[in-house]
């Protein structure tokens, strides 16, 4: 796999080439703006992108700019966006432009190695991952007549872990339950909030992302 | 005959300010012909772009009057023209006819086109006569008697010549008592004309008021959205740096444990600037060297711990908002340390200057310049230092410029305007 890689940070830059690297995945491009970015993603072709949110020169949001930019380039360039903040209204942007092959992840995400590698491969797979602060901040919002307010404290747990884009057999790994416990729980998620039962996949996740937006 | 010295004196400065505004009212009447034209041709609909430059026109001239009006009553005439100034060309044509300086300005071209031109010459005839009653009784008899003397009757006589004298007195009396009272009255219906009204007074000061408090809550909000980001991008970053090395160590741990050191103690050295850069931060808050001392003191202070021999000028220097204070602090302290660390100067200069508005509408400046005669070749890139001068001066709307040719010399200058 080649990743180009776009942080102004020099250690952080620096750190995420080293990680990369020593799991045996290539990087094409490390660079500090956004304009090298798109210039690195149009040169090398990665087989996926990871951005920075804050970019200079404004250090907000270049980096969302950046990566819808590349996607627009690219149509389906998988792309992983890492922020030293959850913000609602970032993920919303990231994922209104197609969410195949988009992540969005809280930048220490990285320090659990194997989980962040995990979340990088399912973006390219075409996946959807989101930070499970993105859904506890959206879970938090809610009205006391919700229908999320019913769900059980585990039913909440399967929820946020459809959102950050896991599969089943992923869910019950995390919760050290059996698969057809996850695919009940889901069963009930599903009746309670009154969605349609989803494939597996980043449809799930958009469908689960759309109900606690709305 | 102290009454009659009195009036002699006021006389005698009456006389040449009524003599500068027959000038003056002589064009005012030019220019109230031009406004009266322009008028005319925007009624036939084509005067409208004249407009602007003839508003402008008289409002030159409405300030010289100003000027003079001043320089006589001693008394200074404020300009009634709301800021943005008046001369800037983008003010819409519709809003400067709105404005209502620009009515009172007419109103005062047209009274003093009318009365300035009487007062200036009764300036001009009244001391005449005198002076001719004066001198008739010398010349009379050497005029031709076909083609005598009419001030204002014919002189013909002795007698007639001798009357001459009460006459004169009397112009003499009418040239004391008006020729004081037409210049009180000119210029205080210039002064009433073509200074603002006390209803436009008050309102330029609610502006103004507005403008600073919004100027303050907008420092304020620069001032926070500067130590976030310098805990983001400092504070936050590191920390996240270190959580990376150890996701990095703790893989390399399972397969290769020997390879796990160098990133432990990479991580434990970011640990360290993390912390080292969250003092910073928590001191650039405000550093209590400003409250104690003030900002020529606290920079008196740096000058003296900086490691090369470094010469301190400051210049009407007072207190300043404490967030300015703080900012200037910052620059001269991470320019000094620049110097320092990088520059290999034998000797650093700092200078620091309040300087005053350039021209009306200007703001106060700080202006702060550090120099250093080291090798010159500074990175911008390379350290945080100079960008982190560039981001807080730029968050006081102020700019940086640094010059830095290689062999040197080292220049960095900040800029920052001082709303007050």
């Amino acid at each position: 796999m080649r990743v180009v890689i776009a942080e102004d940070d020099t250690l952080l830059r620096e750190g995420l080439v080293l990680l990369l690297a020593s799991e045996g995945i290539e990087v094409a491009a490390a660079v500090d703006n956004a304009d090298d970015f798109l210039a690195a993603v149009a040169a090398e072709r990665p087989d996926a992108a990871v951005v920075d949110v804050r970019l200079p020169p404004g250090f907000t949001d270049e980096g969302i700019a950046a990566a819808a930019a590349a996607r627009r380039e690219r149509p389906g360039l998988p792309v992983l966006v890492l922020s030293a903040y959850v913000e609602d209204s970032y993920a919303t942007e990231l994922l209104a432009g197609g969410a195949d092959g988009v992540g969005y992840l809280l930048k220490e995400r990285v320090g659990k190695v194997e989980q962040f590698l995990d979340a990088l491969h399912r973006v390219v797979a075409g996946g959807t991952v989101m930070d499970p602060e993105v859904v506890s901040q959206l879970m938090v919002r809610r009205r006391a007549d919700d229908p999320v307010r019913t769900l059980t404290p585990r039913e909440r747990e399967v929820l946020a872990l459809m959102a950050e884009g896991l599969a089943n057999p992923d869910i019950a790994e995390r919760l050290v339950v059996t698969e057809t416990a996850v695919s009940k729980h889901i069963r009930n998620i599903f009746a309670k909030l009154g969605l349609a039962q989803g494939d597996a996949g980043h449809r799930r996740v958009l469908a689960v992302l759309a109900y606690l937006r709305s | 005959m102290g009454r009659v010295r009195v009036a002699a004196g006021a006389t005698r400065r009456a006389l040449p300010f009524l003599l500068r505004g027959l000038v003056s009212s002589a064009v005012a009447l030019v220019l109230l012909i031009r406004v009266l034209l322009v008028a005319a041709f925007t009624l036939i609909g084509v005067g409208w772009p004249a407009i602007p430059s003839t508003v402008r026109a008289v409002r030159r001239w409405a300030g010289d009057e100003r000027r003079r009006v001043a320089a006589w009553t001693g008394r200074p005439v404020p300009a009634p023209y709301p800021p943005p100034i008046p001369d800037d060309p983008a003010i819409p044509t519709r809003a400067l006819l709105a404005e209502p300086a620009t009515r009172r300005d007419l109103a005062w071209l047209l009274v003093h086109g009318l009365t300035g031109l009487v007062a200036g010459f009764l300036a001009i005839l009244l001391p005449l006569s005198v002076v001719n009653a004066a001198v008739v009784p010398v010349y009379w008899w050497a005029v031709p008697s076909d083609e005598p003397v009419q001030s204002p009757y014919p002189v013909t006589s002795w007698l007639g010549a001798l009357g001459m004298l009460p006459l004169g007195l009397g112009w003499l009396v009418l040239t004391l008592v008006l020729v004081p009272l037409l210049a009180r009255w000119q210029a205080g219906a210039a002064a009433r004309l073509l200074a603002p009204t006390k209803d436009a007074r008050l309102s330029e000061r609610v502006t103004e008021l507005t403008a600073t408090r919004a100027a303050a809550l907008e420092a304020h909000g620069a001032e926070l959205r500067r130590i976030e980001r310098d805990l983001h991008d400092g504070t936050q970053n590191r920390l996240v740096g270190v959580i990376m090395h150890l996701g990095i160590a703790e893989r390399a741990l399972r397969r290769d444990p020997a390879s796990a050191l160098p990133l432990l103690l990479k991580a434990q050295d970011q640990a360290a600037d993390a912390l080292s850069e969250l003092r910073d931060v928590v001191r650039s808050i405000y550093p209590p060297v400003l409250a104690e001392r003030g900002l020529d003191g606290a920079l008196a202070a740096l000058a003296a711990r900086c490691a090369v021999p470094c010469t301190l000028r400051v210049d009407g220097l007072r207190r300043l908002p404490a967030a300015l204070e703080a900012a200037a602090y910052f620059v001269v302290a991470e320019a000094l340390t620049n110097t320092a660390k990088h520059s290999g100067a034998d000797h650093a200069g700092v200078t620091v200057t309040l300087r005053p508005p350039a021209e009306p509408g200007d703001e106060e400046a700080l202006v702060i310049e550090v120099r250093d005669d080291g090798h010159g070749g500074a990175d911008e890139s390379g350290g945080s230092g100079l960008a982190g001068i560039r981001r807080r001066v730029a968050a006081f709307d102020g700019h940086t410029d640094v010059t830095s040719p290689p062999g040197g010399p080292t220049v960095v200058r900040a800029v920052i305007p001082c709303a007050s």
